[in-house]
């Protein structure tokens, strides 16, 4: 392959297409149950229950400050089924890549994609390619579906929270997005900015065995707000939340204020927030903060019986009611 | 001896908890007359017989001498045949009639309870909690009409026998005062600071001991908490305003009395006596030179709003103190002001050194209100205690009862039905809890006061205020209100005439018809139909709300707008610059409450503000008023048909730094009145127009205001403004109930 950009014939299943396959895809996630020539892939099993989910990847600029589509096309899946209490094992991945992408940028991507999956202990056992006309994608858009396995025993959904219970999150919040942002903008920021795109596994393992422990999310589209008011939803409780404690980094929120952004409702890819019983909060924090991802875990917030909303109580004593995201923020203050 | 008659009168209006059928039976008394007088919810029957003479002297009076509180209105006066009554009886309210009910308000203290406060062989001598028919709370601790005592917050205090004796007695001034009370039966105060627990006269006395001491007094008082201090030390209010975090709102002045209110503001006889009327308002006066209020309590400006004593408490706390006190409604960052004990001290812990409680219950919030004057009348910029529920009729008939939840800063609620309409007191900023639970209870009280149940709800277009929230999950059919429409309609709602207004809705932003940020719309038309024919130059604003607090952005924004450097950007503000480009939470507005945001921070008065307002209230204080040059700003027409005035002259005028920063204030407030008046004359070549209004939160600006007001009635144009509903966001939930009423004539 000489050329140095992404063709049509690269999606007409010749030639052009097996070498794509070969060179870039085959090249970089190859492993002992991934074979190309065959439809579907033999798995083997050992006893358990499976865990299921799929996601799509459509980010802007497909590489960012921190990561790019490739890793977060991993870690969003794999985060998935570790926030639901598996252990993800086996991963697809379809690929819409747009003509015109350089070959090089899609061949860094996929790299970046086969080392996240490694570092996350999963292996790509099924993929397709397909390439649309110009102006018919944004590059490249992913989609990937996991299979975990179900740790036994353990049993987590929104729907064993109770009053009482607090809320824990494992970082700071807000950096996927602004990063992303910024970098779609075209802002020229650099250095201190970067998506926290990683894979909470160990994050989410280190709070299976606690008997406490009710449900975990990560906190991606609408960010921690989002997942509050879920939250708040689901169980018909208040949710408090105390916006001294909530973790953001300065770089954060000094570019949220100047652009009037609010970093709750910011992305994060490598995050967890999870709702454990009170007796339980030290020990999961503890355990976080032994972690290199979870050093600055924080319990930010109760559930109480009251209004079914999420109130953050802001430094001044005052409060302010987070609600579910509208279309695009417009300005209230008259 | 003449023949005897017998008449019946029906009369409806405010009779209610105003000591009116009590003042029947003295009447009936004078006149020598035998009957009986009823209440039947909200309307009062009298029968009467008696000489022909005496009849008529009795019909003259029962309107013309009825109690300064009540308001009758005579709905029928009728003969009727004779039942050869003897005597003269209050006969028992019939309540189940539902039909013209009056919540009154929160009253002041009347001049009789004045004198047995101060009157030391008087058993209420210093009771803080002295009433009668003429006075003291009503709104704030009724929980449900009719309005008995059994049914308010005082139904907790069992009337010892001196109390019942004037309880019962329809001679006596508190026959039926619900909230009648005494040392030995009511109410008592009680202090609080980390050291002692006192009630009665030693809580008061030490509560003065300690605002002597210059420590900061949060004080239970009619409809929610105050905190209280020395108003004439700088070094005390400065503490307030660190512990508070408020750097720079003014803060409301109580004087003992009017005179020593007179030393230290400029004072009309017509502002001495609206200050001094039963509203007892807070207003706004220019303040003298060094008249001893500390400067920190209105920084910046050259008002202060003062208020007089108005409950006994006050009262007797002034008279003790008897120098200025600051009286600042105790709450948190624009939520409603509290009202619970201990919500008080959990929430004003680290703020207030000491509280001075009482243990009568305050059943929901009123703060107080707020007047300025402008154009030679008293205009209200907050409703509240005294004022509110703003009752006022309806220029026309409702099918079905109508709820209007208001915008989203300063919110009311009104209820509408039939062809009336009340208007709820401040609530507050919603987005807090705090709002929110009042807000809600506010909804749920009128409609239970009023006996009304609305069927549907009207908010503003913008979907994500929280009162439009509210009202999609009521449950209610929704009708939506666009912001300026509800400002205009609320003006026009006031008066009489509908047809033909042009009224400018000046304004901080507000959602709009095509989806822009409006502020600055001539809308030509009447209630249910406006159209939009004159506007400003738009222009991109970053940042969303956080625009409304950070004047620069306004500024850099115009000035990026015109293809200028913007002046003086804070740190990273080139980011917004880049977000102003690429349009991220960037929003187009044309709202003039902007554009003096622009001359604030331009001038270099005010970039960051701590406070709703804060820039324009500061450019206009620095304005004389003097005539000074005008600056043209060029009208045309835009692709839709709009007049628009283009403000691009001003930026440059605003930054010229030989001019002093009261010129380019004088030269921005004369050349906006200008500018309004092109517009009037442009749209009068193509319309007809009978009456120019003026209407939203920029025409609390009394400069601009004034000289709008001039400037068009000397073009020989007839000009109105509201009168009593705010014509900030305060009024938009009237507004809404006119507009949504108007849409099916
Ligand atoms: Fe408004
Ligand atoms: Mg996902
Ligand atoms: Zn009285
Ligand atoms: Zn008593």
């Amino acid at each position: 392959m000489t050329d140095a950009y992404i063709t049509l014939a690269h999606g007409n299943g010749g030639r052009y297409m097996r070498e794509l396959i070969e060179r870039v895809f085959a090249r970089h996630l190859g492993n002992p149950l991934l074979d190309v020539n065959v439809d579907a892939a033999r798995l083997p099993w050992d006893a358990g229950e499976l865990m299921f989910t799929t996601d799509g990847f459509t980010v802007q600029p497909l590489e960012f400050p921190g990561g790019d589509i490739g890793s977060l096309a991993v870690h969003g899946t794999v985060n998935d089924l570790a926030v639901s209490g598996a252990t993800p094992r086996y991963l697809s991945l379809n690929a819409f890549i747009e003509e015109g992408l350089p070959l090089a940028q899609l061949d860094r991507i996929i790299a970046s994609l086969a080392r996240a999956a490694k570092a996350a202990g999963v292996v790509v056992v099924a993929g397709d390619t397909k390439v649309v006309r110009r102006g018919e994608g944004g590059g490249l858009y992913l989609a990937t579906a996991g299979i975990g396995v179900r740790t036994p025993g353990v049993t987590l959904g929104m729907q064993t929270i109770q009053a009482g219970d607090v809320i824990l999150v494992s970082g700071p919040v807000g950096d996927h997005g602004i990063a992303v942002m910024l970098a779609r903008e075209q802002f020229g920021l650099k250095g201190e900015l970067a998506s926290d795109s990683a894979c909470v596994l160990p994050l989410t393992q280190a709070l299976l065995g606690l008997p406490g422990l009710r449900f975990m999310r990560d906190p991606t589209r609408g960010g921690l707000a989002t997942v509050a008011c879920e939250i708040s939803h689901a169980t018909g409780l208040q949710v408090n939340l105390q916006q001294s404690a909530i973790p953001v980094r300065d770089p954060v929120s000094a570019v949220c204020e100047m652009l009037g952004y609010d970093p709750y409702y910011l992305a994060c890819e490598g995050r967890v927030v999870a709702v454990v019983a009170e007796s339980d909060a030290a020990v999961a924090l503890d355990a976080w903060r032994k972690l290199p991802d979870g050093k600055d875990a924080a319990q930010i917030g109760y559930l109480q019986p009251g209004r079914v909303e999420v109130v953050l109580h802001t430094p001044l004593g005052g409060t302010r009611i987070l609600d579910e995201l509208e279309d695009d923020p417009l300005p209230r203050i008259c | 001896m003449s023949q005897l008659r017998a008449l019946h009168f029906v009369v409806a209006g405010r009779v209610q908890g105003v000591g009116f059928r009590p003042f029947v039976y003295r009447l009936a008394q004078r006149f020598d007359l035998h009957g009986w007088v009823q209440n039947q919810l909200g309307q009062v029957e009298i029968h009467v017989e008696g000489s022909l003479r005496n009849l008529a002297g009795f019909a003259t009076a029962l309107i013309d001498e009825a109690p300064p509180l009540s308001q009758p209105d005579l709905r029928a006066q009728m003969q009727t045949d004779l039942a050869g009554m003897t005597g003269f009886t209050i006969r028992p309210s019939v309540g189940n009639v539902p039909a013209d009910i009056h919540v009154p308000p929160d009253y002041f203290t009347c001049d009789e309870c004045l004198s047995e406060l101060f009157e030391p062989y008087d058993r209420r001598y210093r009771y803080p909690f002295i009433n009668c028919t003429q006075c003291g709370p009503r709104y704030t601790l009724i929980n449900a009409l009719p309005y008995d005592r059994a049914a308010t917050s005082m139904r907790e205090f069992n009337l010892c026998p001196a109390c019942r004796a004037e309880y019962e007695n329809p001679l006596d001034r508190r026959f039926h005062a619900e909230p009648v009370a005494c040392p030995q039966c009511g109410p008592q105060l009680l202090f609080q600071n980390d050291r002692l627990r006192l009630s009665g006269e030693s809580a008061l006395v030490a509560a003065v001991a300690a605002l002597r001491a210059g420590q900061i007094v949060a004080v239970k008082g009619v409809g929610g908490y105050h905190l209280l201090c020395d108003a004439k030390s700088d070094v005390v209010v400065a503490r307030l305003r660190a512990r508070k975090v408020r750097p720079h709102k003014p803060l409301a002045v109580m004087f003992p009395d009017l005179m020593s209110a007179q030393q230290a503001v400029e004072m009309t006889d017509t502002e001495a006596e609206f200050l001094s009327s039963p509203l007892r308002p807070i207003l706004l006066l220019q303040q003298k030179t060094n008249n001893g209020l500390a400067t920190e309590v209105a920084p910046g400006l050259v008002e202060v709003g003062i208020m007089l004593p108005y409950s006994p408490l006050h009262h007797v706390l002034l008279a003790d103190f008897d120098a200025p006190l600051v009286v600042t409604s105790a709450n948190i960052c624009g939520e409603p002001v509290l009202t619970d004990n201990t919500e008080a001290e959990t929430r004003l812990a680290g703020v207030a050194d000491v509280f001075l409680h009482h243990d009568r219950k305050i059943v929901r919030p009123a703060d107080d209100p707020v007047f300025r004057m402008s154009a030679g009348v008293p205009r209200p910029l907050r409703l509240g205690r005294g004022c509110a529920p703003l009752e006022l009729n309806l220029p026309f008939t409702l099918e079905t009862p109508v709820l209007a939840v208001g915008g989203h800063t300063k919110n009311t609620i009104a209820l509408a039905w039939d062809r009336r309409v009340v208007i709820s007191p401040h609530i507050g900023d919603l987005g807090s809890l705090r709002s929110m639970v009042v807000f809600e209870q506010v909804i749920a009280d009128l409609q239970k006061l009023y006996n009304v149940t609305a069927s549907r709800v009207v908010c503003d277009a913008h979907s994500s205020y929280a009162s439009s929230r509210w009202a999609r999950a009521s449950g209610l059919k929704v009708s939506s209100v666009f912001h300026h429409h509800a400002h205009a309609s609320a003006l026009v709602g006031e008066y009489q005439e509908l047809h033909d207004w042009l009224v400018f809705t000046w304004d901080g932003v507000g959602y709009g018809e095509d989806g822009a940020m409006w502020g600055g719309e001539a809308l030509l038309g009447k209630p249910g139909s406006w159209e939009r024919v004159a506007s400003m130059r738009p222009f991109h604003l970053p940042g969303g709300d956080v625009a409304g607090r950070e004047p620069w952005r306004a500024a850099a924004a115009m000035s990026w707008e015109i293809g200028m450097d913007s002046p003086a950007l804070p740190t990273d503000g080139d980011l917004v610059h880049t977000a102003w480009q690429r349009r991220i939470n960037t929003q187009q507005t044309s709202a003039v409450g902007r554009l003096f945001d622009a001359a604030a921070a331009l001038t270099g008065l005010v970039t960051h503000a701590s406070y709703e307002g804060q820039g324009p209230m500061w450019l206009e204080a620095a304005s004389t008023g003097n005539a000074c040059a005008v600056i043209d700003l060029p009208l045309s027409l835009d692709e839709h048909g709009i007049w628009r005035s283009d403000w691009a002259p001003l930026v440059k005028m605003l930054l010229d730094t030989t001019l002093s920063v009261s010129q380019r204030a004088d030269l921005f407030h004369t050349s906006l009145a200008h500018a309004l008046l092109a517009q009037v004359r442009a749209v009068q070549e193509k319309h007809a127009v009978r009456c120019i209004g003026l209407a939203g939160g920029v025409f609390q600006n009394h400069r601009l205001t004034e000289m709008v007001v001039n400037l068009l009635t000397a073009a020989g144009l007839q000009v109105k403004l509201a009168r009593q509903v705010p014509v900030n966001d305060g009024g938009i939930s009237f507004g809404q109930i006119i507009e949504m009423g108007s849409r099916h004539d």
